[in-house]
């Protein structure tokens, strides 16, 4: 029986790859091998990968694809042999092992890792294991990062070194931006800090790496700016070290400190910070925001709005924008919370970032000089998105009430930016306790009793907007109402926010938000609100507990 | 003298090797989950399919490929074994071989011309594509370009989907400075929001982005061109010195039909972004919300609507094709076709939904379709659809609509200088890629209205082309100019 596994084992010491392939294609058409056999097959194959010279990695691929094969079929394993030999190998035998282990990818993995835990201690092995990761590319050898980052606290200089070097490779090699974030900014700092160990090797590793990490550009720009001034500190330092020894550090960080150098790049200028610069509160549930967005609050206009993002893994939301300044640099936003996002959001503090807001969307309002009386009525945030085209249309000339609508004494807001854009604000809350007993409709019926009015424009709640265009209609003054539909991205890709205007099918985000009165299918409106009350309900709840 | 081939066969038994199957996750495995259906070629199979390539002295292949690859040169690196060097081959004309390999519909360009083919089935061309692909991400071979010194010009990209990605590239290998805005947060364009992840996985656009950004390419989010600032802004105060448009054709069409805005009825647009750029399948926990019933009705069997199809069965649906053609007329790429055929998809041919009936709530409940009948063949062979006056009721509680796209009106509504089609389509010199406006040039579905992203990056390309003559042309003026002047 051995006899002839010993014949094929012979051609397996062919130097060619392609001699090799063919006998170990042959040994895997046998049917079944007996102990003895495989001890000597697995014996033979170590010493192939072992000793053998791989023109280049197809060829050791090829070796690799068969060896599975005969792991598959016979259950046979070079791994523990591989790593047994990696342990007591030289330095430049370990390379070549580690490259060997790493076709077994993640296996090959775990098995480094379990000598790791086996041999910890020995410095020696561990040197030779931290270089031997160095030769992966599958993601999974993040898993080793724990370790790695560890090695860069041990005593033995040899092993820091060692850990920065393979850290720098992987960091080449493997996709670091998939690691989780605390992992990767322990990483970063762990390196960042042997920059300032005592010894001359460690200080050139961590130096080498800091470089590769910045060619993988997965260092962000504050930490780049760290290295820098770390570096400048370093260069500065003449004499205060054995010259000898600190000229290699020296000549490295002069290699490297070009990459990071600040450099202003074209983009900077755009990049938004969407940072919450004040925050206060209006009423229950209802917050005000100041938020730094330069370019969105240079180029808004009445009437546009604009979507939010405030975390990475949060809904798309639309808001209106109540002011800005544009000098400054910063829109004002409204928001009540509903539900689970707008909770979210009002759980946010001055220094804060949203994640992305983009803007100004939809269409401007309607201004222009009526010669009647401009009416604009607000209810709920809408009170503020009301305020920037109060102030345009009196700006030029129209005399303009303002009709705010409460529930209640309590739940008014934005009552004096709102008369400071108005001729008059007339105030209405449903239980009296403040200004008119009723609804803003109580307040428009007596406008248009004492004046001709001409222009209406209404934001807030459906029923309300609805109420007063009906109350228009008939008297066919113009009615303006901003459409709160659901919506996504807000430029008319996904038609989320279609609505009925006339008979036709209308976009929310680029046809309005503002629609004729008159004309708005408001029933089909409220309905489409209520396309995704479940699904709501149930994530509102979840954040609850 | 040619190159000695490894497997020395003749033309003729090399034209009788056998096709080379990708192997496939099963159909029944594969409805469970958002993992890539295929699952690639291993070496051997490849070195197989690539021997089966005759090496034409003219090969029709080259010709039929919208940026041209040297496909021969290519699967001859793969048959001797070099899977790394054709990886870089193909990267010589096309920076993005991972994304083509898997979604270029190649059974009606490179591999419909194959001279095998005529005989037997073409070669894989797109599947040798992506093995040398993935082997060079697999084992990072890929290397970067060397970017010439900066030429001081400055090009705004607009829209980062596969056309405005290859402009970029182009523009920056040639050493200019390029800034991409973008409207969402995320870029990649359809690639991103559009085809499903089992098709095309999100990590090898995100490599292929990061590989942009190390090549010096900028990206800009949350700006939408047109609104937050103009194309004269861009070209004005903001100092750029040319701009291209690839703002695609999203501008989903619907159909006028009662019930149309029933809750519970999508545009394929709104289902796939939902679920691919919001990530609503893993709602709660991204806040993103998706209303998915039980039985879903995709109207239309073109690549979007397979993709829709295929997605919703992933959620868990049950899920029927209603489209008013037969099957012969439907425009799917054939692979995506029978994807989904594999995977228990219902099919209501002849079928043109007419109207969707909802509840009090406005929720669909049913959908009505009348049934079609094809016409004899007109003078150019196509057979059109006829209503027959008889009707069909079949319950669904979810309706995608999947009926093709215009294109996105904002930024030609926004300068007045670009000039649109009677369509939306944007009209740009047929061999510059220039619009009506002066340096601002165009490619991709927004001056074609729709179509791949081949022929995307194809346009682009010849854009890119026009851009870097345009810039650099530009240069010399200047110098004539001030050479009069003295
Ligand atoms: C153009 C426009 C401007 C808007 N401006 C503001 C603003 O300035 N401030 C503000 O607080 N809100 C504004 N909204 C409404 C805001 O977008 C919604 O309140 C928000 O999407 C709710 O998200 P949520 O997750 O907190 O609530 P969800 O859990 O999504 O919903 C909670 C409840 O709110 C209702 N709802 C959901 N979406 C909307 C919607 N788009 N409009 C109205 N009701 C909705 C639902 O029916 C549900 O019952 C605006 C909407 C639009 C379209
Ligand atoms: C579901 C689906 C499946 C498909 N399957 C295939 C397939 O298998 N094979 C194939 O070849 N093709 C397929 N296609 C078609 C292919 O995706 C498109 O032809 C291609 O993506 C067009 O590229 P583009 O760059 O022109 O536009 P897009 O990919 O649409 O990208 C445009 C980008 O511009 C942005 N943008 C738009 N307006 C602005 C603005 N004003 N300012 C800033 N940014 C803006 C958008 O947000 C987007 O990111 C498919 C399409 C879809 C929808
Ligand atoms: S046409 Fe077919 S056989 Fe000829 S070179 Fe192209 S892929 Fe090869
Ligand atoms: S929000 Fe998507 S089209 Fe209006």
């Amino acid at each position: 029986m051995t006899e002839r596994i010993n014949t094929i084992i012979s051609n397996l010491n062919l130097d060619t790859t392609e001699l090799v392939c063919e006998a170990l294609d042959n040994i895997i058409k046998l049917e079944n091998l007996s102990q003895e056999e495989k001890i000597l097959l697995t014996e033979a194959l170590t010493a192939i990968f072992y000793h053998h010279d791989f023109g280049d990695t197809n060829d050791l691929e090829r070796l690799i694809i068969r060896t599975e094969k005969l792991i598959g079929n016979f259950g046979i394993d070079v791994l523990p042999f591989l790593i047994e030999e990696l342990i007591n190998a030289d330095s430049e035998s370990a390379a070549y092992l580690g490259k060997c282990i790493s076709f077994s990818e993640v296996k090959g993995i775990e098995a480094i890792l379990a000598a790791w835990e086996e041999h910890d201690g020995d410095d020696f092995a561990i040197i030779n294991i931290i270089q031997a990761l160095a030769s992966f590319t599958v993601p999974e050898v993040s898993k080793a990062a724990p370790k790695l980052i560890a090695s860069t606290r041990s005593n033995s200089p040899h092993v820091k070194a060692m850990a920065l070097s393979t850290i720098g490779v992987l960091s080449l090699n493997i996709s670091m931006d998939k690691l989780d974030d605390k992992v990767r900014k322990s990483m970063f700092n762990a390196v960042f800090s042997l920059l300032g160990d005592r010894k001359p090797l460690v200080r050139q590793n961590a130096v080498k790496t800091l470089g590769k990490m910045h060619k993988k550009a997965i260092l962000t720009r504050d930490q780049e700016g760290k290295v820098h001034s770390s570096f400048t500190a370093m260069l500065g330092k003449d004499g205060e070290h054995n010259w000898d020894r600190e000229f290699i550090v020296r000549h490295e960080i002069e290699h490297y400190i070009q990459l990071f150098t600040p450099k202003k790049t074209l983009a900077d200028r755009y990049k938004q910070s969407f940072l919450i610069l004040n925050k206060h509160e209006l009423c229950h549930n209802t917050f005000h925001y100041e938020v730094e967005a330069p370019f969105i609050a240079k180029k808004i206009k009445p009437g546009q709005f604009i979507i939010v993002r405030h975390s990475t893994q949060s809904e798309r939301i639309p808001l209106s924008v109540c002011g800005w300044d544009a000098e400054k640099g910063s829109i004002q936003i409204i928001i009540n919370s509903v539900g689970k996002t707008s909770t979210e959001i009002n759980n946010l503090k001055p220094g804060n970032k949203f994640a992305d807001m983009v803007g100004p969307l939809g269409v401007r309002s309607r201004v222009t000089k009526y010669n009647g009386t401009c009416v604009v009525i607000g209810g709920g945030y809408g009170v503020g998105a009301i305020i920037p085209t109060a102030r345009e249309l009196k700006a030029i000339g129209n005399r303009v009430i303002g009709v705010i609508g409460a529930r209640s004494k309590n739940l008014l807001l934005m009552v004096e930016e709102l008369k400071s854009a108005c001729d008059e604000v007339i105030i209405t809350t449903n239980d009296g306790s403040e200004g008119m007993t009723g609804f803003v409709t109580t307040a428009l019926e007596e406008i248009m009793n004492r004046e001709t009015v001409e222009h209406v424009l209404a934001i807030g709640p459906v029923p309300m907007m609805e109420a007063v265009s009906n109350m228009t209609r008939e008297k066919k003054i113009e009615t303006y109402v901003s459409l709160n539909a659901i919506m996504v991205d807000g430029t008319g890709m996904c038609g989320a926010c279609r609505v009925t205007i006339g008979g036709k099918v209308k976009f929310a985000c680029i046809d309005g938000p503002d629609f004729n009165g008159h004309k708005v299918d408001f029933g089909e409106l409220v309905k489409r609100q209520k396309m995704f009350v479940n699904e709501e309900k149930r994530a509102f709840e979840a954040l609850e507990i | 003298m040619r190159e000695k081939r490894t497997l020395n066969l003749t033309n003729k038994e090399r034209m009788n090797l056998p096709h080379q199957e990708m192997i496939l996750m099963e159909a029944e495995e594969r409805v469970c989950s958002f993992d890539e259906v295929p699952i690639g070629y291993n070496h051997e199979q490849a070195v197989m399919e690539a021997s089966r390539c005759l090496q034409c002295r003219k090969p029709e292949c080259i010709k039929a490929c919208p940026v041209g690859i040297d496909i021969p040169a290519f699967i001859r690196l793969i048959e001797q074994g070099k899977p790394a060097d054709a990886a870089k081959k193909i990267r010589e004309t096309n920076f993005l071989p991972a994304a083509c390999g898997r979604v270029c519909p190649q059974d009606k360009q490179c591999q419909a011309v194959c001279v095998v083919g005529r005989r037997n089935l073409p070669v894989g061309i797109g599947d040798l594509e992506r093995y040398a692909a993935d082997y060079e991400r697999k084992y990072k071979t890929l290397e970067y370009p060397d970017i010439p010194e900066d030429t001081g010009k400055k090009i705004a990209i607009v829209g980062s989907g596969p056309a405005g990605l290859s402009a970029a590239y182009e523009l920056r290998i040639r050493g200019h400075q390029v800034v991409v805005f973008e409207a969402f947060h995320r870029a990649g364009g359809v690639l991103i929001y559009g085809i499903p992840r089992f098709r095309l996985p999100i990590d090898i656009i995100d490599e292929d982005i990061k590989f942009l950004e190390n090549i010096g390419v900028e990206f800009v989010y949350n700006m939408i061109i047109g609104k937050i600032l103009s194309l004269d802004d861009l070209l004005g105060e903001e100092g750029f010195d040319a701009a291209f448009i690839g703002t695609g054709a999203g501008l989903p069409r619907l159909l006028d039909v009662p019930g149309a805005n029933a809750n519970g009825v999508y545009s394929a647009n709104e289902y796939l972004t939902r679920i691919y750029l919001m990530e609503a399948d893993k709602f709660p926990e991204f806040a993103t919300p998706l209303y998915q019933g039980k039985k879903v009705a995709v109207i239309g069997a073109g690549n979007t609507a397979m993709d829709s199809m295929r997605t919703a069965k992933r959620l868990g649906a049950d899920v029927t094709c209603y489209y008013r053609r037969s099957i012969e007329e439907a425009p799917a790429r054939s692979e995506e076709l029978k994807h989904a055929q594999q995977e228990m998809i219902n099919w209501k041919w002849l079928s043109n939904p007419v109207e969707f009936i909802t509840n009090e709530d406005n929720f669909i409940t049913h959908i009505k379709c009348e049934i079609m009948e094809l016409s004899e063949p007109d003078d150019s062979g196509r057979r059109i659809p006829v209503a027959t006056g008889k009707f069909f009721t079949d319950e669904c509680d979810t309706v995608v609509m999947s009926l093709g796209c215009s294109v996105n009106p904002i930024l030609p509504a926004t300068d007045r200088e670009i000039k649109i089609n009677d369509w939306g389509v944007i009209t740009v010199d047929g061999e510059t890629c220039e619009t009506s406006k002066k340096g601002v040039f165009a490619g991709g579905d927004a001056i074609t209205g729709g179509s791949t992203v081949i022929l995307a990056m194809g346009q682009a390309k010849i854009a890119a082309a026009s851009i870097h003559d345009f810039l650099m042309g530009k240069t010399k003026d200047k110098e004539e100019e001030s050479l009069e002047m003295v």
